[in-house]
């Protein structure tokens, strides 16, 4: 045993004995209950699947851990197509792989694993450099690895690993090299340089003409446009033997091309040499942009020059399938849970692959997997009668409804189990032996609660047989309860497959991000749930930015928790103030003042949460093993070149002795831009002016019995504005309904009539309209057209509204007896006061 | 409708309303060319007090024209028409409405806000306490349930008896009338009607909102600023909503950015509706500046009421706030005095007036300077808004 490993492996060693031990009393008691019928859960071994086990006659594992690591990771590797094809026995040194004898196996893996990081192993730093990668993908083959040997020494192992930062290379902030807009322009330009070579060699995948189509779609001769875009995050301008089409041939041997002295073979030695030089001269070519001289700033690094976070530990006792997206390209998601059979998923249509692990899901789009691959998703469920489903999901927005975030299912009518999204809900659909082969009636989560946000969100469904289905949103139990709870999981059906984003139909479609999804047997709890939400989604970096010069501490960084946020932005998050001299000491009165965070050469134009951050370094806030937080806030940067490009340093107003005054952009006073189309100078008399004019004009109160309820329900249909464009008909029949009911008081109202008309009428308010009235110009019509003309319109005021009103009225009252022969002075007197009332002269002001 | 003495009251409504419209249409095309001291008379009595005059105001305000020449004449006669109880009851009550509700509705029914904003008009209280003042107007006509911060029936009632409201306003506190701390009172904010339509659910930010709305004449589109600092923008605000930054980056954070810092002066106000009434809880924060926080973990917590302005650097300098006060502050009253000291407030009071009393929006060179000229006299003579509606009727008097 490698004596580094020694003190690790005692402890690994006791725990497998005592959870082997735990294991042979567990078999003993299911043996002792097997005769009562019982359906005892178990949980499954995660790499129990494969058939190589049940072959092995070789000598039997001699301890508990040699037996975890064959469970494990050893029946996963010696597959010949893995790395048994070589590292068999009698084969290629070291021989981890051999199947003989799983002891031998086992001596020769252990210096292969580092047991306190595993994803630094050896393995599968191997595997995930291209070295016989079994997919198309090593960053899969890492990932799947990863989690082979987390299994073998058990679960959460990195869990307590603290991260040692190392200090990044010193890189002045200096101006960076920006893509120019045109790829056309430029000397060389992108067109004559990188460009050729991917559409001599590369057009055959990365296409979207080709019969394979791959994305990204960089080398596409039809588009160069769109062709530069995509080819943009695979170009390192600062150091070209960086870029991914150089690093791709060089060393991960990814499709290389026959060379003149190749003799028609893939020389990738060559291949990768006319790449590097078409990427240099290139990158020559494009001036680097100034940064502010006047600036204090920090030194220079790019997101991936940071130290990798370990994120905390995630509980995956119990994976059965698992997508972290880490893959960034082609046409397959892969499936990482080291369950076999993989479930890769298949990508179709609109969907393409987001910036920090992830894929985004447009109209038209899914991810699904084969049915045979998605078949041991119903053997293990149905074997343990539980599940959980556990997705990181920004819907795109909190409208779309039918719209399947995951599904194992059929058709638009039958299903095992689909997680969706209803508006800003949630909603689980199980079949079980008490709902329909549908998952009818489903688990809604109520619309009080907002479940769903167009934001980030870890949504958790899980099932088991006491509760149902539940769903958790950010690590949180909505609350909800399954209308049909209790079922089993007899009537599942195998041959369903799974899909992200949609239904298999293509009828359900959901958009949005996906970052991560991972599916277990069992109902994980609500502890390993929001353990899992705090261990949060993608990779994480540690990055350093060096100060030292503007503090005079030795080794001293401003160290911001970074990583890509989506496809447009990076999230920069708690800076801190540490040095990684562990004797360094911090100088009283160290003042630091407004960080602001600069890519490429500029500060980043908005979104600058750390600006306003004022503080003194060192004393009591700073220690040497965990710094000085500076700040607890985050905030996003954009995305200009991607994550190998772009190269962020950080501005200060004071440092030190050193400071810049940050001068904001000016306000620019604008004066708004004159109109001088003329408009009406008058405008319509609004619902309550229109009311109180009526009642100043006929002294009938506004809180008179009839008017009141009438104004009341009127007055939403007279204008509520005075422009006279928008007066509408429908206004005028409401004003007038009004002021037939002021006239109508008006006249019932002795008191009220006496003192507009005067006495005049009060001896005929019964008799004949023409009778009383007679021929135009007669004293008794003076009584009602004067009376109106003097109230409504004014004694010399407007002498012509005042001429028409008069000879309005006086038509009316010739017509009236026309219309209705029995019509009385009263009826007469209300229609020409409601005529004047409602006109112009009074309603127009 | 029932039948008004003669039971053909129905009937004869289209009638009317025929001759209604052809008078108009008459009218219309009949106005005269040039008015004379009666009809400036009339349009500016019209304009202000909402109705006809008299026959006697009139002539009041006709020889109040008449002798003397230009604006003191027109100003004379203004200020008889801002004497008028409709001026009070009909066209200050439509004025200030739709502040008062998300709707921006005039169909509401009277409340403290609306009543405050009349009661300091007719006393002539210098408007730019009005987001920041311990003052609140109640009405002492018989017969009114006395004013609650738990319900309007108080003001709702006064609006249905047809109270007068110049006569019957009188001007207390809302620490006296409410109950409210003093330093918890706002002016127009902490009334009870802008905290039932800007405090209830939601954030808060409402209230921002609203009073940029109403009290700025900006709504946020004309007011972001992306370049401001992004450190107190609440957790609530998704900085990749739906999987895309770049919208964050563009726009959310040109509004949030300087209204997050100054909406936490809200913190410690809710609006309860099962109580119907206003809270205050100094020294906690409600709970609805907390919610959502894991839509953006590393987002802003708000520990406490304190504010800044973010806006007195940048593009909203423009703004033109008052170089004598600090720009940050605790609680709404500090806020309030903040935003009522602005050159936008005045300026804004002033259009709106303009815009009331005239009828269009003053947006020709000659209505431009017209609103510069009098902000210039708002503020520079105590900010009496009964002046402005003069001001601005005198300007408009028609041809």
């Amino acid at each position: 045993m490698h004596a580094a490993l020694g003190s690790t492996m005692d402890k690994l060693l006791t725990r497998r004995a005592l959870q082997v031990g735990a294991a042979v009393l567990t078999l003993a008691a299911l043996a002792a209950c097997s005769s009562s019928g019982g359906a005892p859960t178990t949980v499954n071994q995660s790499s129990g699947g494969t058939a190589q086990v049940q072959t092995y006659t070789g000598p039997p594992a001699q301890n508990a851990d040699i037996q975890a690591f064959q469970v494990n990771l050893w029946q996963n590797i010696i597959p010949a197509n893995r790395c048994g094809g070589c590292h068999h026995q009698g084969g290629q040194s070291p021989m981890f792989a051999r199947s003989d004898d799983v002891n031998l196996a086992y001596q020769a893996a252990l210096p292969l694993v580092n047991l306190t990081n595993p994803s630094q192993s050896t393995l599968v730093l191997k595997v995930g450099g291209g070295h016989n990668c079994w997919v198309a993908d090593p960053s899969a083959c890492a990932l799947t690895m990863t989690t082979w040997i987390q299994n073998w020494i058990g679960q959460g192992s990195s869990s307590t690993t603290t991260v040692q930062l190392i200090a990044p290379p010193v890189q002045t902030a200096g101006g960076g090299k920006q893509f120019p807009a045109d790829p056309t322009v430029g000397n060389p330009s992108y067109q004559s340089t990188v460009y050729p070579l991917l559409t001599r060699f590369c057009s055959g995948c990365h296409n979207p003409a080709s019969a394979s189509p791959q994305q990204p779609y960089f080398a596409d001769p039809n588009n160069i446009d769109a062709a530069y875009i995509a080819a943009q995050p695979k170009i390192d301008l600062a150091q070209p033997d960086q870029s991914r089409f150089y690093v791709r041939l060089a060393t991960e041997f990814h499709h290389c091309w026959p060379t003149a002295s190749s003799n028609g073979a893939p020389d990738c030695p060559g291949s990768s040499a006319a790449m590097l030089a078409a990427i240099t001269a290139f990158a020559n070519g494009i001036p680097v942009t100034p940064i502010d001289p006047s600036l204090v700033v920090s030194n220079a690094l790019s997101l991936t020059q940071g130290t990798i976070a370990s994120s905390g530990s995630r509980f995956e006792g119990s994976l059965i399938a698992k997508y972290m997206f880490e893959t960034g390209q082609g046409s397959t998601a892969y499936d990482t849970s080291g369950v076999s059979p993989e479930a890769d998923l298949t990508l179709n249509g609109n969907v393409t692959w987001v910036g920090g692990w992830g894929l985004a899901f447009a109209k038209g789009s899914s991810a699904q997997a084969s049915t045979s691959s998605s078949v041991k998703l119903a053997n293990m469920i149905q074997e343990s009668g539980e599940y959980s489903i556990e997705v990181w999901a920004a819907p795109a927005d909190v409208a779309q409804t039918n719209a399947w975030i995951l599904s194992y299912s059929g058709s638009n009518t039958t299903r095992n189990v689909t997680l969706g999204q209803a508006a800003d809900q949630y909603e689980g659909f199980t079949r079980s032996s008490v709902t329909d082969t549908n998952g009818m009636p489903p688990l809604v989560t109520t619309t009080t609660n907002g479940a769903a946000q167009a934001a980030l969100q870890h949504i958790v469904l899980t099932y088991d047989p006491v509760n149902g289905q539940k769903i958790w949103v950010n690590g949180v139990f909505t609350g909800d309860v399954d209308p049909s709870k209790g079922g089993s999981f007899a009537n599942w059906d195998s041959s369903f497959a799974l899909v992200l984003g949609n239904e298999t139909s293509g009828q359900r479609q959901w958009q949005g991000v996906i970052k991560m999804v991972a599916i277990y047997n069992t109902a994980l709890n609500q502890t390993q749930i929001q353990q899992n939400f705090a261990a949060g989604v993608g990779q994480k970096y540690f990055m350093l930015f060096g100060v030292s010069s503007l503090t005079g501490v030795n080794q001293s960084y401003i160290e911001f928790t970074a990583s890509q946020y989506d496809n447009y932005s990076y999230l920069f998050a708690q800076p801190k103030f540490i040095s990684l001299d562990p004797n360094a000491t911090v100088p009283a009165n160290l003042n630091l003042a407004a960080i602001r965070i600069g890519v490429n050469g500029q500060l980043a134009p908005s979104g600058q949460a750390f600006s306003t951050v004022s503080t003194t370094l060192g004393g009591s806030n700073y220690t040497a093993a965990n710094g000085q937080l500076l700040s607890p806030l985050g905030t996003v940067v954009p995305v200009q070149l991607g994550a190998a490009n772009d190269l962020f340093f950080l501005s200060f107003d004071q440092l030190g002795s050193s400071s810049h005054t940050f001068v904001d952009p000016p306000g620019t006073p604008t004066s708004p831009t004159p109109n001088n189309t003329p408009v009406p100078d008058f405008g319509v008399a609004t619902f309550e002016r229109v009311n109180n004019a009526f009642s100043r004009i006929t002294g009938v109160p506004i809180t008179d019995a009839v008017v009141q309820p009438m104004y009341m329900s009127a007055q939403q249909a007279m204008p509520a504005t005075p422009l006279i464009s928008a007066f509408i008909s429908s206004q005028q029949t409401a004003i007038s309904s009004l002021a037939n009911a002021y006239c109508g008081e008006l006249m019932a109202n002795a008191s009220w009539r006496d003192a507009f008309f005067g006495s005049g009428l009060d001896a005929s308010l019964s008799a004949s309209s023409s009778g009383f009235f007679g021929a135009s110009g007669s004293a008794n019509r003076a009584i009602v057209i004067n009376a109106l003309s003097n109230n409504a319109v004014g004694a010399n005021v407007a002498p012509q509204a005042a001429a028409a009103v008069q000879s309005e009225v006086d038509a009316l009252i010739t017509r009236v007896p026309q219309i209705n022969a029995a019509a009385t002075v009263t009826q007469t007197t209300v229609a020409a006061c409601t005529a004047t009332l409602a006109s112009a002269v009074v309603t127009l002001q | 409708m029932k039948d008004m003495t003669t039971g053909t009251g129905l009937r004869r409504a289209p009638h009317a309303a025929r001759a209604a419209a052809a008078l108009l249409l008459l009218a219309l095309t009949a106005a005269p060319a040039h008015a004379g001291p009666n009809e400036q008379a009339k349009r500016i009595y019209e304009r202000i007090a909402g109705v006809p005059p008299s026959a006697a105001v009139l002539q009041q305000m006709s020889t109040a024209i008449s002798s003397q020449p230009g604006q003191p004449g027109l100003m004379a006669a203004a200020a008889i028409a801002t004497s008028a109880p409709s001026f009070y009851n009909v066209t200050l009550k439509n004025f200030a409405m739709p502040w008062t509700n998300r709707n921006a509705t005039v169909f509401a029914p009277l409340n403290d806000y609306v009543a405050t904003v009349i009661g300091m008009v007719r006393d002539n209280v210098p408007f730019n306490t009005a987001l920041s003042a311990d003052i609140l107007y109640t009405s002492n006509a018989p017969g009114l349930p006395a004013p609650s911060p738990a319900n309007n029936n108080h003001y709702a009632t006064a609006e249905t008896n047809g109270v007068d409201l110049m006569a019957t306003l009188v001007q207390g506190t809302q620490s006296g009338v409410y109950g409210t701390p003093t330093a918890a009172t706002a002016g127009l904010i902490t009334t009870r009607g802008a905290a039932s339509a800007f405090f209830v659910n939601g954030t808060n930010r409402a209230m921002f909102r609203f009073t940029m709305i109403n009290q700025f004449c900006n709504d946020m589109p004309t007011l972001m600023d992306i370049t401001r600092p992004a450190d107190r923008i609440r957790q609530d605000v998704a900085r990749s909503p739906g999987g895309d930054s770049r919208i964050f980056l563009n726009n959310c954070v040109g509004c949030h950015s300087g209204m997050d810092p100054m909406a936490q002066a809200f913190a410690y106000y809710n609006f309860d509706a099962t109580a119907g009434q206003m809270v205050y809880t100094p020294g906690q924060v409600q709970p609805k500046y907390l919610i959502n926080a894991t839509n953006f973990p590393f987002g802003f917590v708000t520990p406490d009421d304190s504010w800044s302005n973010r806006w007195r650097s940048g593009a909203n300098t423009v703004l033109g706030w008052s170089a004598s006060l600090p720009g940050s502050g605790n609680g709404a009253k500090s806020l309030g005095t903040e935003w009522e000291s602005s050159a936008t407030f005045a300026q804004c009071q002033v259009t709106k007036v303009f815009q009331a009393v005239c009828f269009r929006a003053p947006v020709s060179s000659a209505d431009l300077a017209t609103v510069a000229s009098i902000t210039s006299s708002f503020t520079s003579g105590g900010y009496n808004l009964k002046q402005v509606f003069q001001l601005s009727a005198a300007a408009c008097p028609g041809q």
